[in-house]
């Protein structure tokens, strides 16, 4: 029993754990039976490592070995989990401000002023939610990027595996991100809130035949107004974040059934070909599973020892990096990043230019160099740029993995031979949207006209 | 020892968490200090110092520290002004610097602190409590401080001090000649002497040559046409601009050029940014009619009531209860019986004559007039004479009517 007793359980065992006779020794043995009570994350041997993922309700989600490639900061590039940190995060900052913001068009905009100016922190949190919910919408488009161009959808060596079926939660989760960032954006009811709002939804109402119902089903009516915000309000802090939290749990279980990344098959795939007998004996135990053969988990069986690490503390130390430096990365800019609160919201004054959210300007871009004016005809440009084309690439995102019909080899490698022609076309739809946004974003100016970045835009008048 | 993984981890990663514990420890005390600087702490310091040079220790220990505010919930305002303006209300630091001086107790009077709070007359953002923030002069703000920098910026004619006046006018909108705003008293001479209203709506009457001018002071800054103006781009400066040359930024507008000088044109620039839609609960603004509309005929009979025969019955408060048919004086709540003919009414009702009851009134009328009514002896024989004045109107009354086929129609209970 002393050579299971690490140092972290040594000090309140100490007295019990030489007097104890054989029957603890015995039980301890047992299958799902812990002979410490507290998990260690500095284990001393394999099973104690093992013990700490089965004993540990956080961590009981992880596999008790994680293979070597899997952890390269350089193949996932971990943004996955930085997504997952920045919900944390957004959940932990939004705590606060449940408390704080008044879902009311007489009181949202002074509630604002008041987290801003006067609650303890609040500026900061507030800054922390709102730039962890831009940054989140990018780190997510960059997971499903990353997923794309190493083909990790495609299923590998395993058996049930289902990693399409993950990519296609993934996008779902994607559209969600941007929804919850765009319910979030209209709560503050300032300019900027009212009117990229009403950017947002008049795109919506271009939608063939239902597109009014639609935008008045957002809406609550045919006007921004209170039914809006508390649409908005309640989308915002309970049915999205519940919908993303289910999909969030289903999404990491789903990679646990498929055998851990896509990367870990490309292993399994090559040891095969190696001829590397896997080793015969567990020193660990797994849930469970550890007796008998696991099918659920053989692709992710690559045991031998030069490939694995425990993934207490190895990966748990990774994953304290990512979410912990992700959290201090954030604290830091949101202390100089400060939100902007524009005036009251106003529908009788247009801000010029009035711009949607940053991530919908490609569309907003592509909307407005869609319309056409012929003579004294306009061809709205909506229709095209706000719901033809993207609904056209998520249907396409949505079913590629079906429509991809690369080897099994090309998966969990950046840029797979196999998948050179897709990944190109991926590549270049993905820059020009990006090229859209930050045209969008930095070179439009009033009336959408076009302003290099250091082009003064006009002026922009005060009252007194 | 049982098996265990080499990994080469470790070496690497956990200077890595090192640092990013480091970061942490940073980031805690830059938001802790970030949150903690403000220009307050400094302003309130200076403050104290100054009361106790004055006042002495034992005042310096009253001066109240941290945030203040006055929370105004009928405009749901919470100025914040007096955390840095602490000696608003103390007396004493009248010829101080601000942010130390003391309010004039004049404009107080009439605009109690608690009830307007700050910035209602004085502009500027009363949720901040950062100087710029709470002066206005931020990005997103459109009521600056109405200052008298402010209003030198803009070279204001006699009195640079002037541009508050704005603010005052949104509740003193409807008066003539307001005490203390001569600037706009002046441009609301000059709205009457040029005959605006020739040709512009205000306040639902005017001609309608020219745009209504009701609310053109929530006219948006950014829906004014600057491309032909020069210097200060807003829409004070393009008031001015335009009252004193229409032409100059219209070219095709029918408005004449009244040869305004640049005090009538600042005036009139002021007057006609303070017509605002701002809402203003109705009890702050004066002369906004707080009774029930009362009709010619009503306001008629009522003054027939205080001057005709049964004035007396009026001035002394027999009619709050007692209706005098006869004498035409309508009770409102006529809960007593008509006293026209209270002579033999009371005769029929107590078995005494009226000279007794008012002597040793009985029941209701005993207590009204131990209490609420106590009229001397003297008085007593006037309310005699005077009931019987009325018997007999009710008698010859009756007699017409008994003649013409009518009765004369007593009111009341009982």
């Amino acid at each position: 029993m002393s050579d299971l007793t690490s140092r972290a359980g040594a000090a309140p065992r100490g007295p019990a754990a030489p007097a104890g006779p054989a029957a603890p020794a015995a039980a301890a043995s047992a299958p799902g039976v812990h002979p410490r009570p507290l998990w260690s994350l500095r284990p001393e041997s394999d099973r104690a490592s093992g013990d700490a993922v089965v004993s540990n309700f956080l961590l009981h989600w992880f596999p008790a070995k994680a293979l070597k490639a899997s952890l390269d900061w350089n193949y996932s590039l971990w943004l996955g989990t930085i997504s997952a940190a920045l919900l944390l995060l957004l959940t932990l900052s939004g705590m606060p401000l449940l408390f704080l913001y008044v879902p009311s068009v007489e009181r949202a905009y002074q509630s604002i002023k008041d987290i801003e100016y006067v609650i303890t922190f609040g500026s900061w949190i507030r800054s922390v939610h709102r730039l962890a919910a831009h940054l989140m919408v990018a780190v997510v488009a960059l997971h499903l990027a990353r997923v794309f161009l190493t083909g990790a959808y495609k299923n590998g060596a395993g058996r049930g595996q289902r990693r399409e079926w993950n990519w296609v939660i993934g996008v779902a989760m994607l559209l969600l991100t941007l929804f919850l960032s765009f319910t979030g954006y209209l709560l503050p009811w300032d300019q900027l809130a009212y009117w990229a709002v009403t950017v947002g939804t008049n795109i919506a109402s271009s939608i063939p035949f239902a597109g009014a119902k639609i935008r008045e089903l957002l809406l609550g009516g045919r006007v921004i107004e209170q039914p809006t915000l508390i649409r908005f309000y309640v989308l915002h802090i309970v049915a999205l974040p519940g919908l993303l939290g289910v999909l969030f749990v289903y999404h990491m279980w789903r990679i646990r059934k498929d055998g851990g990344l896509a990367r870990a098959d490309r292993e399994a795939l090559l040891r095969e070909r190696a001829e590397v007998a896997p080793a015969r004996t567990k020193t660990y135990t797994l849930l469970g599973i550890a007796r008998g053969t696991a099918p659920t988990i053989r692709a992710s069986s690559v045991e031998a020892a030069d490939v694995t690490v425990n993934a207490v503390p190895d990966l748990t130390r990774r994953a304290a990096i990512v979410n912990l430096g992700t959290i201090a990365l954030l604290s830091i800019l949101a202390v100089f990043i400060r939100s902007p609160l524009e005036e009251p919201a106003n529908a009788l004054v247009t801000p010029n230019p009035a711009k949607a959210p940053w991530y919908f300007l490609w569309l907003q871009e592509i909307v407005t160099d869609t319309t056409l004016h012929i003579g004294s005809f306009t061809i709205n440009g909506a229709l095209i740029g706000g719901v033809i084309l993207p609904g056209l690439l998520v249907t396409l995102l949505t079913v590629w993995p079906w429509l991809d019909r690369s080897p099994a080899g090309a998966a969990g490698v950046w840029f797979g031979r196999d998948r050179r022609t897709q990944n190109l076309v991926f590549v270049l739809l993905a820059l020009g949207v990006i090229a859209l946004t930050l045209v969008g974003t930095f070179c439009r100016g009033p009336y959408w006209h076009f302003y290099w970045p250091w082009q003064a835009w006009p002026e922009i008048p005060g009252r007194i | 020892m049982e098996q265990r993984t080499d990994s080469p981890y470790p070496r690497r990663d956990r200077p890595v968490l090192a640092i990013i514990g480091v970061l942490l420890v940073v980031s805690t005390v830059l938001f802790v200090r970030s949150d903690r600087m403000r220009d307050f702490w400094y302003y309130q310091y200076t403050f104290k110092q100054m009361v106790a040079e004055r006042l002495g220790e034992e005042k310096a220990r009253q001066v109240p520290g941290g945030l203040q505010q006055v929370w105004v919930p009928a405009l749901r305002r919470a100025d914040r002004c007096v955390t840095c303006h602490q000696a608003v209300a103390w007396k004493g630091f009248e010829t101080a610097d601000e942010p130390y001086r003391t309010h004039p107790p004049e404009p107080l009077r009439n605009h109690p602190i608690e009830r307007f709070g700050c910035t209602p007359c004085h502009g500027g953002q009363g949720w901040a409590v950062d100087t710029y923030e709470a002066h206005g002069q931020v990005a997103h703000w459109e009521e600056p401080l109405l200052s008298r920098e402010l209003g030198e910026a803009y070279s204001l004619a006699d009195n640079t001090n002037a541009l508050m006046q704005m603010n005052c006018n949104v509740c003193h909108r409807y008066d003539r000649v307001t005490k203390g705003m001569e600037a706009i008293n002046h441009g609301k001479a000059l709205l009457r002497d040029k005959g605006c209203r020739a040709c512009h709506v205000i306040n639902g009457r005017g001609g309608t040559i020219g745009p209504d001018l009701t609310n053109v002071g929530d006219k948006a800054p950014e829906q004014y046409d600057y491309t032909r103006m020069y210097g200060q781009r807003t829409a004070f400066a393009w008031h001015v601009a335009h009252f004193k040359e229409p032409r100059a930024l219209i070219s095709d507008t029918v408005m004449p050029n009244f040869h305004l000088t640049t005090k009538d044109a600042q005036a009139l620039a002021m007057l006609v940014l303070s017509w605002r839609r701002t809402p203003m609960p109705a009890d702050y603004v004066p002369g906004a009619p707080r009774t029930d509309p009362v009709t010619a005929e009503e306001a008629h009979a009522e003054q027939e009531m205080k001057t005709g025969p049964g004035a007396w019955f009026v001035k002394t408060g027999c009619f709050v209860c007692h209706s005098i048919g006869a004498f035409g004086v309508k009770s409102p709540a006529q809960i007593g019986p008509d006293l026209s003919n209270a002579v033999e009414d009371v005769q029929a009702r107590f078995g005494k004559t009226i000279d007794d009851f008012l002597a040793n009134p009985t029941g209701t009328m005993a207590v009204v007039l131990a209490r609420q009514i106590i009229l001397s002896p003297e008085q007593k024989q006037e309310a005699i004479r005077n009931l019987r004045a009325a018997f007999a109107e009710y008698q010859r009354q009756k007699e017409e009517g008994a003649r013409s086929g009518g009765a004369p129609k007593l009111q009341g209970s009982h």
